[in-house]
């Protein structure tokens, strides 16, 4: 297999985890242009739009109270840095973006975390990066998610659980009665 | 009623094929709110006509700082194997600034001087070209500190890139661009003398 020995190493790519949500997905269809679990595979100069005009977006939504283009996303590299970070960008006048707990205003932006919450609207989106090498090309993956974000992640982020427990064991009182062999009285 | 646009008063300087390269500026370009590509390439929104430049050479992208009601501008460089020297700092593929006020540009012996008057629309901004028959970018003049300076490097590795007749030095150190802070003073700190504008040739 001369061709998989003599070809050049392949670099690993920069792949953009995107868990959505919306409370009427099922019934109203709003994600039914997204190709959900595959990879696409994109130039990493692309400025990629979400919205609802797909002349102008490279991911839908079927959803009137979308803004023909909501928000986008675009790469850059930071100096002395081998990696690419993401930038997001509120591209709506109607509605203000949410990226964890800030707010952003139109046109306003922002680095994106290697994890945090999206949010618009009713809209959420759990977005989650994986560094790679490549400085040409990047992946987007889009996974649904059958429940609310917000509780799924405990979002915005609380205590630790500890390790063996719960919090049952480790918080409350146990108020109900203790059961005893009669023999023990 | 419609609020003031954004204007961006560019003037573009080659020492050896302004016309050819500069053939198709307009006197004045409005833009919507969508980055705007600078290179040789048939989608570029500035099309300069030199063979060495990337077809996306650079973009400069509109955005909005918080709190703030007025448009401002950080230019990316998307050329892979080019260079672009913006206010003392040298950006490779995918790295990018803000600009400020007045902002020192130079990429493939092309010098941009660019001029930002801040204006509250939010929907377009406007480009006003002007093209100068003579260099915009002078070495400074020394300051306290040393500073030395080198012929920005178009291509590594140092000292090969191709250097056009006439051109004078940037203050420009490769070892110094890197420990730059992150946020270079925009345009603001070295002096640098601006050519005194020429009565003919005034397009914007």
């Amino acid at each position: 297999m001369s061709n998989f020995e003599d070809a050049d190493t392949e670099e690993t790519v920069t792949c953009l985890q995107m868990t959505v949500y919306h409370p009427a997905q099922l019934q109203s269809g709003v994600f039914q242009s997204i190709r959900f679990y595959n990879r696409e595979k994109l130039p990493s100069s692309e400025v990629v739009k979400f919205g609802r005009n797909s002349n102008i977006c490279h991911y839908t939504f079927q959803d009137k109270q979308v803004s023909r283009v909501q928000f986008s996303l675009q790469l850059f590299k930071k100096f002395d840095s081998s990696i690419l970070s993401f930038e997001i960008k509120n591209m709506s006048k109607k509605t203000n973006l949410i990226v964890d707990n800030r707010e952003l205003g139109y046109l306003n932006k922002m680095d994106l975390p290697y994890k945090c919450m999206v949010r618009f609207g009713e809209y959420q989106f759990l977005i989650e990066k994986e560094d790679g090498e490549s400085l040409e090309f990047f992946e987007t993956q889009f996974i649904l998610s059958p429940r609310s974000l917000l509780q799924e992640n405990n979002w915005p982020p609380q205590k630790p659980v500890p390790e063996y427990g719960t919090y049952s064991y480790c918080s409350t009182q146990n108020t109900s009665p203790t059961e005893m062999d009669e023999n023990e009285l | 009623m419609d609020k003031p646009l954004t204007v961006l008063r560019v003037s573009l300087y080659h020492p050896t094929q302004g016309p050819a390269v500069f053939a198709n500026i307009p006197l004045q370009l409005q833009h919507d709110i969508s980055p705007l590509l600078v290179g040789r390439g048939q989608d570029a929104h500035l099309r300069l006509q030199l063979p060495s430049l990337s077809r996306r050479h650079l973009s400069l992208e509109p955005y909005r700082e918080k709190g703030s009601s007025l448009l401002v501008f950080c230019l990316k460089a998307l050329s892979r194997r080019g260079c672009v020297w913006v206010n003392g700092l040298t950006l490779r593929f995918l790295e990018q600034v803000p600009l400020g006020a007045v902002n020192r540009v130079s990429f493939s012996g092309i010098q941009m001087v660019v001029h930002v008057e801040g204006g509250m629309s939010l929907e377009a901004f406007v480009c006003c070209f002007h093209l100068s028959p003579l260099p915009l970018i002078y070495r400074p003049q020394a300051e306290e500190t040393d500073e030395w300076e080198s012929i920005p490097q178009e291509q590594p590795p140092p000292g090969s890139g191709q250097q056009a007749p006439g051109h004078l030095g940037f203050l420009h150190d490769p070892s110094q661009t890197r420990d730059s802070p992150p946020q270079p003073s925009p345009g603001g700190g070295t002096e640098i003398q601006l050519q005194r504008e020429p009565p003919d040739g005034m397009l914007c």
